[in-house]
């Protein structure tokens, strides 16, 4: 990237008649989530229906709500994104994102 | 794509996959308190990201990352290793220039598939200066709370963008009469069949104006990835979520727009609501109010007793020139000097106060932005996905 940030300042700078534009190619390599889902009742649930596209700690950060909107939520993960979530894990997933929410801040 | 597409045995045998593909982020460097009320307001802070010099992280996977407020203290421009970052789905990671193309289609005369070449020679080369904020920013600081990335308030940054017109682009290929809005996409894809695209549209006469555009840099750069690399529409005044990042198709409309995240989300109240109102008419949320914040101190520090305080800041007119702006307290409101005009309407501009003596706590002072006559608000605009916050924000200083 820096060698192509170089390319289109040069690019820029050079522009007497009608500017250029250099484009180059990129890539990156993104780092993964270091956190891990705390022990308890349903994590497998949480791990292997979530996940995916989910990383532990965006999951942790949620403000506190009630069982009610943690059961729509994986509803609507279901119906409008498709995702491919096992009718039968959703109890359990349910209990675990409302038990993590019940410890303190700091334990979880 | 397919091959990123999620199915059940896939996501099960990806959940282990990816953490031993990606490296680990190896350190998180520090913890800072967003102070959402009611918590959880801890997040990480990490320099791990391509390009980026330490960020707050609200997710990893696809990124969203947050300035710290510490960003703005200085200056009207945002560095690139401090923009903050935001996808709704994940995206390619390495991009061959030579390979990209921009379908242009829809109602238009003749569907072109233009080259990066071919989209920079489309019409003159124009920079704009603009801030770039997400329509989320300050979520986490909704009271009563509401679900989504929970920001703090540095979803936000002020970058010089260049490009070419989309109205020079949508020229290559000819709109046609009855046109009413122009659609973008990006190579970001959901990873499950079926689910929504993030695409996005403008209405037509957005569309056409003079400083909307499909830029390729971002403060004399390259796009960087995570910015969207190799374009972005970038629409001065209005909420990111029109920004869409690697572009990879236009689409002129002649109706409405009916996709998920114009039509179903990205939208609030057309009145006043409570956490309790349903069925209430909504809007596409588009132009960005007027937002100012002081950076000179932070909420709970300690200032000289008896002394001259002098607080600084930024602000921003959002879709239009700042007016004003005045430090407030509780019942009195003092104007603050505005800072030069260096980059016109769209970006933002500091402000400074100096106080001549500092004769006990600052309780709960704010800054406040003046635009087209109107003030930022005393109070919360609550509404139920937590959009376009601009309450004034406020502090506590602590004489000693």
């Amino acid at each position: 990237m820096r060698a192509a940030a170089l390319m289109l300042a040069l690019a820029l700078a050079a522009c007497d008649s009608g500017p250029k534009v250099a484009f180059a190619d990129a890539s990156v390599t993104l780092p993964d989530d270091p956190v891990d889902l705390p022990e308890g009742p349903g994590r497998d649930a949480v791990i292997e229906n979530c996940t995916a596209c989910h990383s532990p700690s965006t999951m942790l950060q949620q403000p506190k709500v009630p069982r009610e909107k943690w059961e729509s939520i994986v509803g609507k993960m279901k119906t409008l994104y498709k995702a491919p979530v096992d009718e039968a894990a959703v109890p359990a997933i349910v209990d675990y994102m409302v038990a993590v929410q019940a410890r303190p801040e700091a334990s979880r | 794509m397919n091959a990123l597409r999620l199915t059940r045995r896939g996501l099960i045998a990806g959940a282990g996959a990816t953490a031993l593909a990606a490296p680990a982020l190896a350190k998180l460097s520090g913890m800072i308190d967003l102070g959402l009320p009611g918590g959880p307001g801890l997040r990480p802070t990490t320099p791990a990201f391509p390009g980026k010099s330490e960020m707050i992280v609200q997710r990893i996977r696809p990124p969203l990352l947050e300035a710290p407020m510490e960003a703005f203290a200085k200056g009207t421009i945002t560095p690139n290793d401090r923009m903050f970052v935001r996808w709704n789905w994940p995206f390619p990671t390495e991009i061959k220039a030579a390979e990209h193309r921009v379908a242009v289609g829809g109602a238009v005369k003749q569907a072109v598939s233009l080259s990066l070449d071919e989209i920079a020679a489309a019409g003159e080369h124009v920079s704009i200066v603009a801030v770039n904020q997400c329509a989320g920013n300050g979520r986490g600081l909704s009271e009563p709370r509401v679900t989504g990335t929970q920001w703090g308030n540095g979803a936000m940054g002020c970058a010089k963008w260049t490009g070419v017109r989309l109205r020079d682009v949508l020229a290559k290929a000819g709109v046609m009469g009855g046109a009413t809005r122009v659609r973008f996409a990006g190579l970001d894809v959901p990873l499950t069949e079926g689910a929504p695209q993030f695409i996005k549209s403008l209405p037509l006469d957005m569309a056409m104006r003079d400083d909307v555009l499909v830029a390729w840099a971002m403060n004399d750069e390259p796009l960087p990835i995570l910015h969207g690399f190799p374009l972005r529409i970038v629409v001065p005044g209005w909420f990111s979520t029109y920004w869409v990042k690697m572009l990879s198709t236009i689409e002129v409309l002649t109706g409405e727009d009916e996709s998920h995240y114009m039509a179903e989300t990205y939208r609030w109240p057309k009145m006043h609501v409570t956490p309790e109102s349903k069925d209430f008419p909504t809007a596409p949320i588009t132009a960005m109010p007027p937002r100012s914040f002081i950076t000179s101190h932070a909420d709970g520090d300690t200032v000289a007793l008896g002394r001259p305080l002098t607080l600084e800041g930024i602000a921003m007119g959002g879709d239009a020139a700042l007016e004003r702006i005045d430090l407030v307290g509780k019942g009195w409101a003092i104007p603050c000097d505005l800072g030069p005009d260096e980059h016109g309407p769209y970006a933002f501009r500091r402000w400074q106060v100096t106080l001549p003596q500092v004769s006990g706590d600052l309780e709960g002072i704010g800054v406040r932005a003046h635009v087209n006559g109107a003030v930022q608000p005393d109070t919360l605009v609550w509404n139920p996905s937590g959009y376009a916050r601009n309450v004034i924000e406020r502090i506590t200083l602590r004489a000693q």
